[in-house]
């Protein structure tokens, strides 16, 4: 396999077939917490992104000076200083989606994404390839973050605001919607149905 | 082992002063960004407690009417006296967590307009307690209204703990009020 294939092979791979999310299952507490609003899928996401793929890269380009014993409260410390740079900045310049997403921005550094990717990930591989890793992961979970924002902000409340304007609505639907899609049942519902529609488009994929 | 024992300690060391340092010019470029932010938006949310007022330029903060009426409510995080009546700041539990208001109140001693200032509740629901629909049901109270869910307030559906600490809010303000008016020198 040629270098420029393996950074293909390493970026694609978090879409689908090793999607965080969807088939690792890692992380689901704060993207179930938080996908009750398209919007906030767009600021967690690029925050995961940014941390996913900075402590990757640090952490495979020092991996060779990093003693064995002593790795996992290494990596702790990189993430969690990367996570509270993105809350500090967060705070300061998008304090309105700062405080939707509370909590969950500071929770990043204990989300087993970040820490699954730089163990399993970044402590063996180069650092071209953790960058690779890292943008395909961080894609992949954002991606499905935005899917299950759409879905649950829809349904739940009939449109979908963006930055305080609403760009997408179902009229007179926005009436009757029922709240328990951007309530926590809602979370648990569509994840599971988008679980199933995955499992089903793979379970055909091995028919073929 | 001791050899060992102490590379650990230092490769641990130097990880942990590389953050400490990246941190602390992190908090240093924020920090001004961040209060000012801050007390933009308590301010803006404040303001309007009591519909005219321009700009946040025009309250004036209080402390010593603070004082008095957080010594009647302590649940007053502050007071401020503007052109048009007093605005009282009340932060207590909602369903989510914390949640702050501000309650504007007439000369006279009746509710102008609430405006809310921070909260946790949850979206779609609880949070339809801070919006218009709800808070105007408080416009024209007194001191001597019940305030009571259920009573003279309807609750929002599915929202009734919200519903009822905003409620709560508002009668601690008037109650604030009250202390402020009576005892606390007259505005």
């Amino acid at each position: 396999m040629g270098e420029s294939t393996s950074f293909w092979f390493e970026f694609k791979k978090g879409f689908i077939l090793e999607n965080p999310l969807m088939v690792l299952m890692v992380g689901l507490c704060a993207s179930l917490a938080i996908s009750n609003k398209f919007e906030n899928g767009i600021f967690m996401g690029l925050a995961v992104i940014f941390v996913l793929t900075f402590s990757n890269i640090l952490i495979a380009s020092i991996r060779r000076f990093i003693p064995g014993e002593i790795r996992i409260p290494i990596f702790i410390v990189i993430i969690a200083s990367f996570v509270t740079m993105v809350d500090l900045s967060m705070k300061a310049y998008f304090p309105a989606a700062y405080s939707r997403l509370g909590v969950w921005i500071p929770l990043i550094v204990v989300n087993c994404i970040i820490l699954a990717r730089a163990e399993g990930f970044a402590y063996t591989h180069t650092v071209k390839q953790s960058i690779a890793d890292g943008l395909g992961m961080g894609l992949g979970y954002t991606f499905v973050l935005l899917i299950m924002g759409f879905i649950r902000e829809l349904l739940g409340t009939g449109k979908i605001v963006l930055f305080n304007k609403t760009v997408f609505s179902l009229g007179a639907y926005g009436r009757y919607a029922p709240s328990i899609f951007i309530l926590f049942p809602g979370a648990f519902l569509t994840f599971a149905c988008l679980m199933a529609l995955l499992n089903r488009y793979k379970a055909r994929q091995i028919d073929e | 082992m001791r050899q060992l024992l102490f590379k650990l300690g230092i490769t641990l060391l130097v990880v942990g002063a590389i953050s400490a340092a990246a941190l602390a010019g992190t908090y240093v470029i924020t920090r001004k960004r961040i209060e000012k932010e801050d007390r933009e938006a308590a301010a803006k949310a404040s303001v309007q407690a009591i519909p005219g007022l321009k700009s946040p330029s025009q309250l004036k903060e209080e402390p010593k009417l603070t004082d008095t009426a957080k010594k009647a409510v302590p649940e007053v995080t502050k007071v401020f006296s503007t052109p048009k009546g007093n605005i009282i700041v009340i932060d207590s539990r909602g369903y989510g967590g914390i949640m702050e208001n501000a309650i504007g109140i007439s000369p006279d001693g009746k509710v102008i307009a609430v405006s809310n200032v921070s909260n946790r509740e949850t979206a779609g629901l609880g949070s339809k307690t801070l919006q218009p629909d709800f808070l105007d049901k408080f416009k024209g109270k007194t001191v001597k209204d019940k305030l009571q869910v259920g009573q003279d307030i309807q609750a929002v559906t599915g929202a009734t703990i919200s519903s009822r600490a905003v409620t709560g809010q508002v009668k601690k303000a008037l109650e604030a009020f009250k202390a402020i008016s009576s005892g606390g020198g007259s505005e």
